[in-house]
């Protein structure tokens, strides 16, 4: 109920006043358009305050007493008292004294003409909340630092506070605010809220006169008190031309030096600065051959090299390879003997089957093995020989380096199961070689077997070496060439075969498949092999001489080599050559020609 | 005969021995982890300048309440209610002066009762300020936070005021509380959404005031026991 009736008084006091209270900045400035009207209260120190009102457009009101104020406390006392003290010196001022000052509790004020009974204003308030402080005193300045560049200092501004309020018994409890700005300038900087007082101020510069002051208000509320009055904040800028001309000095002294440096650097090392920035374009070049060959103009050794060149040329067998290659002696009717070699070449038919020459060109040169000076070993070279059937699948003889001839002569004893092999731990051959390949063998898949070459060629000891496998490595500058002499000894060293229908020359392979020749290189036989191929052939059977030539009697469709048979079968092969070019593997005597070989070429 | 004396005899050492058990025993104290420490103990003026901290933190808090309802749920021109300081909504049991002078005269024992009287008085409005304040739509966090803090703070407060009382004055307070409201305007339902607003209103204003009367009142007497004759009326 209490309640309800105090929210009723409160808006009757709102309805009736309207004057300082909604506008706590409104003080002092009367407003002329109105009638009489309180125009602010105001407290200095929380323990007296004042009122001041103005008679506005009634100007019949001016005169003192017309205009009377009375308050009213709301605590205890609902009686309209009036002002305690109207101030003598200043017009239309009501003063209230300590005792008649209470804080924490509401007043009201009215401002009335009594003559005339009107209420003119009234408002109501706090003290605490109409309370402005006085402006702090004894505001003053000292130099905190002055940074290196000696363009900015700080300083240290200190106060007291206003000696009004009890600021010691805690009566008043006041935050400060500092403001400066710098001289004749317009807008102050405002610093943050100080409880104490001192507060520091950064970042100023020297050689700029400051301006700066301080005002202080109550601590939770919102009135602030009037500025104190400025002070002037200025350092002079130290001259310290001396510090910075050095250092100048040793700048420009520095960069000379540096850029001296520089220039020196270039200069010296000129040469590999040019490279570095201007690389040098390579010429064009051909690997192996050396420029300065060609301008010195020596042509055997250019020919070699540009021959050198298309030695592993993949095409360089396709076209007549072997033409290049064997040289064949068609005009020397000495090769008859030979037919032995021949047979034993074409040894396979005597098998019954028989084989063609597969003259198939091969990618793999066998040049490379007979320019090998490295001879292999006895075992490999007697693997060679007749006797040897063709053995090995993919068995290019001449087509392998050296590396093939040890297979070879693995094969070989492999293939003679019972007839072991012996090979001459003498390889005196090894060092005088001959410069001419010693076919002796053809496998089936047309790889050419090479067998090693007699250089003493004693029928006894070729008997003995027939199982030995002695390659005569003849190389040639051009080609693999089996000798004549070689492929003599070879055909020599052949005994006598069986068939001298068998064109082909075998090794002692009767009793094993037949030989298929492939690769580009004559094959010499190394024997008639018969004595090597049957198990009942002596322990250590030895090759018979064979010749290191052979001649080629024809080439089969496949491009296979018909040898002659070695001469020790002159009967072997009487035949014509020509009689069986078109067909079969007889052996025709003589070298075969190029025509020839068109003939045969399907 | 004997045996009722020696029953008196035994009573009396029993007693005896837990009066100065309770004596010798110190307070158990407990530091952040929960562990039990040996109590620290601290001077008369630091534990004021702590309760003077209190009330001042306390005291601005309130004020920037007050200013945050203001601006959120009170219409402008009500705005001047703040400086009328507010209407009384509930009367104390011994007026409390408002003047300087009357002020400076009070004794340090009332001084530390008024402050006690105050605490305990708003600790029950202040938890009703925080429902009431809850049931509006878009209340503020800070608001609730705040008020939610000062219920805090005023437990806190009080907790010093009381030893300090027993250290000041020697007394010990028996009953935690006595005061009691001979008002509750709360209790009735008010449906209209002004007049609420303008009760919590007052109710804040009214609670700066005396937020501001603690803080006063602790101020000058710690003026007091630093420097009695500067505090005294001149």
């Amino acid at each position: 109920m209490a309640y309800s009736l105090s929210l009723g008084l409160l808006y009757l006091g709102l309805l009736c006043g309207n004057g300082l209270v909604s506008a706590r900045s409104e003080l002092f400035t009367p407003d002329p358009s109105r009638g009489p009207h309180f125009t602010g209260c105001r407290s200095r120190e929380q323990e007296t305050f004042r009122c001041w009102w103005s008679a506005g457009i009634f100007q019949n009101l001016t005169e003192p007493g017309a205009l009377r104020v009375f308050y009213q406390t709301k605590n205890f006392l609902s009686e309209w008292q009036e002002c305690p003290d109207y101030t003598r010196t200043v017009k239309n001022e009501c003063y209230f004294n300590k005792t008649f000052t209470q804080i924490w509790t509401s007043y009201c004020i009215q401002l009335r003409s009594v003559r005339e009974n009107i209420t003119y204003d009234e408002a109501c308030f706090t003290v605490e909340n109409i309370v402005h402080p006085d402006p702090p005193i004894g505001l003053n300045w000292t130099l905190l630092n002055v940074s290196r560049s000696g363009l900015h200092f700080d300083v240290l501004v200190r106060w007291a506070p206003p000696p009004s309020a009890d600021v010691q018994m805690g009566w008043m409890s006041l935050v400060y605010q500092v403001q400066y700005r710098v001289r004749n300038n317009s807008h102050w900087e405002m610093l943050d809220l100080e409880s104490g007082t001192q507060q520091s101020i950064y970042g100023l510069h020297t050689d700029k006169e400051y301006e700066v002051r301080v005002r202080c208000k109550m601590s939770a509320f919102d009135n602030f008190g009037e500025f104190s009055g400025s002070i002037i904040v200025h350092v002079a800028q130290i001259p310290s031309k001396e510090s910075t001309f050095p250092t100048t000095l040793v700048l420009i002294f520095g960069v000379i030096g540096v850029v001296i440096l520089l220039v020196l650097l270039i200069f010296s090392q000129q040469q590999r600065l040019m490279v570095i920035f201007l690389p040098p374009i390579p010429a064009p070049k051909i690997k192996g051959i050396d420029p300065e060959l060609l301008k010195n103009g020596k042509l055997d050794q250019l020919n070699s090299l540009l021959s050198s060149q298309d030695m592993y040329k993949p095409d360089f067998y396709h076209e007549d390879p072997w033409v290049e290659f064997i040289q064949l002696d068609l005009d020397d009717p000495a090769e008859k003997n030979e037919s032995s070699d021949t047979q034993h070449l074409l040894g396979v038919s005597r098998s019954g089957s028989s084989h063609v020459l597969n003259f198939k060109s091969d990618d793999d040169s066998g040049r490379a093995s007979c320019y090998d000076p490295e001879i292999p070993n006895p075992e490999d070279l007697a693997s060679l020989l007749p006797g040897h059937s063709g053995r090995g699948d993919n068995h290019p003889l001449v087509s392998r380096s050296s590396s093939s001839i040890p297979d070879l002569g693995v094969q070989q004893t492999k293939e003679v199961e019972e007839t072991p092999i012996q090979t001459q731990p003498a390889v005196p051959s090894w060092v005088n070689m001959d410069f001419l390949c010693q076919v002796s063998d053809f496998t089936p898949a047309g790889g050419v077997v090479l067998s090693p070459g007699q250089l003493n060629s004693s029928p006894e000891k070729k008997k003995e070496e027939e199982n030995e496998k002695k390659i005569q490595f003849q190389l040639l500058s051009d080609g693999a060439y089996t000798s004549e002499n070689t492929a003599r000894q070879l055909s020599a060293s052949v005994p006598p075969s069986p068939g001298p229908e068998q064109g082909y020359q075998t090794f002692p392979t009767q009793a094993v498949e037949g030989n298929l020749w492939n690769g580009e290189y004559l094959v010499s036989t190394s024997d008639s092999q018969t004595p090597y191929l049957l198990p009942e052939a002596p322990p250590a059977p030895i090759l018979p001489p064979v010749s290191d030539y052979t001649v080629v009697q024809e080439v089969d469709a496949q491009h296979s080599l018909l040898l002659n048979p070695p001469s020790s079968q002159p009967a072997i092969c009487p035949h014509s050559p020509n009689k069986h070019l078109p067909a079969m593997p007889t052996m025709p005597m003589g070298y075969l020609t190029p025509d020839l070989l068109g003939n045969l070429t399907p | 005969m004997n045996r009722v004396k020696v029953l008196q005899a035994w009573l009396w050492c029993v007693s005896l021995w837990s009066c100065w058990l309770s004596h010798a025993i110190p307070l158990d104290c407990k530091d952040e982890t929960g562990s039990l420490i040996q109590c620290t103990s601290i001077s008369q003026e630091k534990l004021l300048d702590r309760v003077i901290q209190h009330a001042e933190l306390i005291y601005r808090v309130s004020e920037e309440s007050c200013t945050l309802f203001e601006d959120m749920f009170v219409p402008y021109p009500l705005h001047a209610l703040r400086n009328q300081g507010g209407t009384v909504w509930h009367t104390k049991p011994f007026p409390i002066p408002g003047s300087k002078t009357e002020i400076q005269q009070i004794s340090d024992k009332w001084l530390l009762h008024s402050v006690l009287m105050l605490v305990q008085s708003w600790m029950e409005p202040l938890i009703y300020l925080q429902t009431t304040l809850n049931r509006y739509d878009d209340a503020p966090d800070a608001l609730l936070n705040k008020t939610k803090w000062v219920s805090d703070k005023l437990l806190s407060l009080e907790q010093g005021v009381v030893v300090l009382i027993r250290k000041m004055l020697d007394e010990g307070i028996l009953t935690p509380s006595v005061f009691e409201h001979t008002l509750t305007p709360y209790d009735e339902p008010s449906p209209e959404v002004l007049e609420s607003i303008l009760r919590d209103y007052n109710l804040l204003i009214c609670f700066k005031k005396d937020a501001h009367k603690m803080e006063t009142f602790l101020k000058l007497l710690k003026c007091r026991q630093s420097n009695k004759l500067s505090c005294l009326s001149y």
